[in-house]
């Protein structure tokens, strides 16, 4: 009896060992609670994030801060030698200064060649052979435009050229449909920056040649035309004068209410927003398009955002876990219909297209294959300097305090400057 | 009493005076020790790190801290952005301590007077001074928003103007516009100090020159304002340090615009935006320098002009 009493104790201790070693094998992190920093935009609904604590048994403590006060948090964190989260948003244009400071750990280790297939704005984010962040929202830029208004002023398609494009605006004005046709922000500000990078690629140009030398200089270059289009567009009453002072996100604001018929610099990922109805008036009339260029064979830049992991982080294997369920195929559609960020898989785009959920489906997937990087030689470190001296001298334009040919000579000095530090 | 004993008692008194003083010594020390150590931990330290550090080249994008002397400054001085912001601070300086001197002054004469409700009143005049910057800033670019803001609506509704206006698309305009939501904010703290200024002047002086036939310019020249110098100085200091740290109200209202940029702002974009820490840490210096120095002539000459001792 005392033999078979034992031989149950030392059956029950082993069962009970292997047990607690299964568990842990299962969810080493349990337990473990991270901070995950990021703008509005990828502010998780609470079902989701309650989905993730329930698969991995992780708790996030989510914060949500405006993009640039993530940039200015992320900063003054890694100077002190903390860690401004576990996770926190990396923009495209963050990754010369980041990459450089070494601020963000690599991870190469999370991207096998399959994914990396799967998700082409990796590159992007590959600063000396170092992956600092895992795209999570595919944002570039293509024409997003109001049919009903377009419809009402007798135009049947979507201009293709910038021609066409002033044209239909001022057809528009000029039947009083709405005031201001054309919606492109004018502040001092980074949308205002990025408008004007794609309108020199839709006049057919680019900023920097390969030694970074600037290419918009000249009068017949595409950048001193793209500003001269958008200051002439101002004088003849086709942007809002008020947009010297409006976001790009109030610019967007504009198009919602129905008061613009063409975000000329649309996000992708919007079109989910604008079309849906309790977000936008415009829901049943909001569409996409190609962006117009001057020759009509469409251009457009990437500006993907990120998410990665801060080097001082002490919890790098949750903060792991956590991205590699971010961008798991089921997350990042589930992130695309409640939020807008639209997916960075190829594989979820295509399926998502396949479901018939994804709003201008044939424009956004015929626009994102030709979606270019605005730095070939990968972002560098000065692009914040530059393109603050950009926003500045634009808004500047815009309010009459400088000529287009002045500003581009401002902007020219700036860069040279930006880059000489 | 032989001299000896004379000398000892003499020892023995002036060794128990030494020693009160020394406790009195010890004691007073004790009181000061703590602020002397929040002070140097978290003021003169910060100050003189930062003021080493702008010495240096201390910027995260190159290696090493190489000593360069004087150089951030020297490159501060021909830098044009910065001298708009410096202009434009000076605008907002001039503009915020003539506006809360003159507005926080009348407010505190108006609220001494008030005898009924005075302590509603004056919870309703601090109401603006207790809400956060931001939240102030955010509310004020409603008003002057072109499209939908209170300002275009009233001012278009009464035929003062003829058509809605972009407030911020002119430089002066606009200068004024923000300095105005910042004096908004912080005219009570400068009617509040004078308010407490004026409420500790004896009622009898002002009996005692109405008697010798003082009027009411003379009473406010002569019996006022002196009695109020202390206080006065404190506004204008406060009013000057806090324009030349106006940050908030550019920011929110119109961002980084060269038309409203301040200095802090420049400090900013310097240090946070273009990541050259050492430059943006030479500025804030700068911008330290210049608002003690206006301070302190503020403080000598209000005392000069107006006190009788």
């Amino acid at each position: 009896m005392k033999r078979n009493m034992l031989v149950a104790a030392v059956a029950a201790i082993v069962l009970c060992a292997a047990l607690s070693a299964s568990a842990q094998t299962a969810a080493p992190l349990t337990g473990e609670t991270i901070t995950v920093l990021l703008p509005p935009w990828a502010t998780l609904p609470k079902d989701m994030t309650d989905r993730f604590t329930a698969q991995t048994g992780i708790k996030l403590s989510l914060q949500t801060l405006g993009w640039d006060e993530i940039r200015t948090k992320i900063i003054t964190a890694s100077i002190a030698g903390s860690a401004p989260a576990d996770v926190t948003e990396v923009d495209w244009s963050w990754v010369g200064q980041f990459g450089m400071s070494g601020w963000y750990a690599p991870l190469n280790s999370m991207v096998d060649a399959p994914m990396a297939k799967d998700l082409p704005e990796a590159a992007i984010f590959t600063y000396d052979r170092k992956l600092i962040g895992i795209p999570y929202n595919n944002d570039f830029r293509l024409l997003i435009f109001n049919r009903q208004q377009l419809s009402a002023a007798g135009i049947a398609q979507p201009p293709k050229t910038l021609a066409e494009l002033l044209a239909d605006a001022k057809a528009i004005k000029a039947k009083g449909i709405v005031k201001y046709p054309l919606a492109l922000p004018l502040s001092a500000t980074e949308g205002t920056s990025t408008s004007w990078f794609l309108l020199t690629k839709a006049f057919g140009g680019d900023l920097f040649d390969n030694n970074l030398k600037p290419l918009f200089t000249s009068p017949d270059s595409a950048g001193y035309k793209a500003l001269a289009w958008e200051i002439d567009a101002l004088k003849d009453g086709l942007i809002d004068p008020a947009a010297t002072g409006l976001k790009d996100v109030e610019v967007q604001e504009l198009f919602k209410n129905g008061q613009a018929s063409f975000d000329v610099a649309g996000w992708a990922g919007n079109l989910s927003v604008y079309t849906d109805a309790s977000k936008s008036k415009v829901a049943s009339a909001a569409e996409g398009a190609l962006m117009p260029t001057v020759s009509g064979k469409t251009r457009t830049f990437g500006l993907p955002e990120a998410v990665g992991v801060p080097a001082a982080s002490t919890h790098k294997a949750a903060a792991e876990a956590f991205i590699r369920w971010f961008v798991a195929p089921e997350n990042q559609m589930e992130s695309y219909t409640a939020l807008g960020n639209l997916p960075t898989r190829t594989s979820v785009l295509k399926s998502l297209d396949d479901s018939g959920k994804l709003a201008s489906g044939k424009a956004l997937l015929a626009q994102a294959a030709v979606v270019e990087p605005l730095f070939r030689q990968g972002t560098p470190t000065w692009y914040p300097q530059f393109s603050s001296a950009v926003s500045a001298a634009i808004n500047q334009a815009a309010k009459g305090q400088l000529s287009v040919d002045a500003a581009i000579r401002q902007i020219a000095a700036q860069a040279a400057e930006a880059q000489a530090q | 009493m032989s001299p000896e004993i004379v000398n000892s008692e003499t020892a023995l008194e002036r060794a128990g005076s030494a020693s009160a003083v020394n406790r009195e010594c010890m004691l007073g020390l004790a009181f000061v020790a703590p602020i002397v150590v929040v002070m140097g931990l978290l003021v003169f330290g910060p100050v003189l790190v930062t003021l080493w550090d702008s010495l240096h080249r201390v910027d995260p994008m190159r290696a090493g801290t190489p000593f360069i002397g004087l150089d951030n400054y020297r490159n501060l001085m021909s830098d044009a952005r910065v001298l708009h912001a410096w202009l434009n601070t000076l605008a907002y300086v001039v503009f915020a301590v003539v506006l809360e001197t003159l507005g926080g002054l009348g407010a505190a004469l108006l609220l001494n007077r008030i005898t009924w409700g005075r302590r509603w009143l004056l919870a309703a005049v601090v109401l603006p001074w207790a809400l956060p910057p931001v939240v102030n800033a955010i509310v004020w670019s409603w008003i002057y928003n072109p499209s939908h803001g209170v300002l275009n609506s009233v001012l278009f509704s009464t035929g003062v103007i003829g058509s809605y206006h972009v407030w911020f698309n002119d430089r002066t305009t606009a200068l004024l516009l923000v300095a105005l939501v910042h004096v908004w904010r912080m005219l009570p703290l400068t009617a509040v100090i004078l308010l407490a200024a004026l409420q500790s002047i004896p009622a009898e002086l002002y009996q005692a020159a109405r008697l010798d036939g003082a009027g009411p310019l003379r009473l406010f020249s002569k019996v006022t304002l002196p009695l109020i110098s202390g206080g006065l100085a404190i506004a204008l200091s406060q009013s000057t340090v806090f324009a030349f740290n106006l940050f908030d109200e550019a920011w929110i209202l119109n961002g980084s615009s060269l038309d409203t940029r301040s200095v802090l702002v420049q400090v900013y974009m310097s240090a946070f935006q273009d990541l050259h820490f050492s430059y943006g840490m030479a500025l804030s210096v700068l911008v330290m320098f210049a608002s003690l120095v206006i301070s302190l002539v503020y403080v000598l000459r209000v005392y000069r002009e107006t006190r009788y001792d």
